[in-house]
């Protein structure tokens, strides 16, 4: 079950429950995207991917992450054990797709919180097919 | 990729827009009008750069993007690529297309009338010229928005002519000269050529 899922650009917008414990996972893991950009020699053929793969599991939770050439980030939190890379492929593209419809909206703000219901519709969407496909 | 818009609709609306801000919202006032188009072109690239980088894998380098304006975002905002791309290693760029789309049809009319001594036909033409020069501060924003979201901040500037002898004789060169200023290797620059 998805539990997370996060834009950040410069600034960092998140949608869940629990918000607090959330915001701490999705911070740490955001130094490990760092991490995974800046040191070439670890990433190796995934360098030039916008999808970063799992980047630590932690107690309960798995953390992917997905990286676009504009420099937005994407957070994934999922409590799922049996996750499919496929799937969490499949779903960031979608996700993608999603954020930059949200993003093409002559009055969005660029850096500011994404207010759009059509945003949120789809995201919720998105994110209750990932839970049907995945079983 | 979705909804699409005729090519009319939009050189009308682009028609429309320097019109607008020319000769109404800032009348006499050209270099605001100028400001204020290059924002909206700011924008706009802005977020097709987010559209058009989505399927792509990422840039390795600033050279990476580059080439992404000149081919994929070349293509699909004027279909086709840029002609000619020179650099001059030290942060400044020089992009070419030799048949801009944008301005095929419009056409500069500097023959007034005929029998008049050179000094007003030589003001008509630049007065002309620099009318159409209006017409080129939405896409050097474009480009300044869509380069400046891949994470490279830069001054974008454009230059017409029209070369009589080139295989297309109705059509104009446009010369877009951008500056990268995480490139340039001088530490005082601002954005000067």
């Amino acid at each position: 079950m998805i539990v997370c899922v996060a834009v950040v650009g410069h600034q960092s917008f998140t949608e869940a429950d629990d918000a607090l414990k959330l915001h701490h996972i999705v911070h740490c893991s955001l130094d490990v995207v760092d991490e995974r950009v800046n040191n070439p020699k670890k990433s190796g053929p995934t360098l030039n991917e916008t999808f970063l793969g799992l980047l630590y599991p932690t107690e309960n939770y798995k953390v992917y992450g997905y990286l676009t050439n504009t420099k937005v980030k994407f957070i994934l939190v999922t409590t799922d054990l049996d996750v499919r890379d496929v799937d969490v492929r499949n779903f960031f593209r979608r996700f993608h797709a999603a954020y930059v419809d949200a993003v093409s909206n002559p009055f969005h703000v660029p850096g500011k919180k994404i207010t759009s219901r059509t945003f949120a519709e789809r995201v919720s969407n998105i994110v209750k097919s990932f839970g049907l496909s995945s079983t | 990729m979705g909804r699409e818009v005729s090519e009319s609709c939009i050189d009308s609306l682009l028609t429309e827009m320097v019109s607008s801000y020319c000769n109404r919202f800032y009348a006499n006032k050209p270099e605001l009008a100028a400001r204020r188009i290059e924002a909206i072109g700011y924008q706009v690239g802005h977020q097709l750069s987010e559209r058009y980088t989505m399927e792509r894998p990422r840039f390795s380098d600033h050279l990476e993007a580059i080439k992404f304006i000149c081919k994929d975002f070349w293509s699909e905002l004027f279909k086709k690529q840029i002609d000619n791309l020179k650099t001059n290693h030290r942060g400044t760029f020089v992009l070419q297309d030799n048949r801009f789309r944008w301005l095929a049809r419009m056409s500069l009319d500097p023959t007034a009338e005929e029998g008049v001594p050179q000094d007003p036909a030589a003001l008509a033409e630049s007065k002309a010229a620099q009318a159409m020069s209006m017409y080129l501060y939405f896409p050097c924003g474009i480009i300044r928005g869509a380069l400046s979201n891949l994470g490279i901040p830069c001054a974008v500037s454009a230059d017409i002519s029209n070369l009589p002898a080139c295989e297309y004789p109705e059509s104009y060169v446009l010369c877009v000269v951008m500056h990268a200023c995480s490139l340039c290797s001088n530490g005082h620059c601002h954005g000067q050529l």
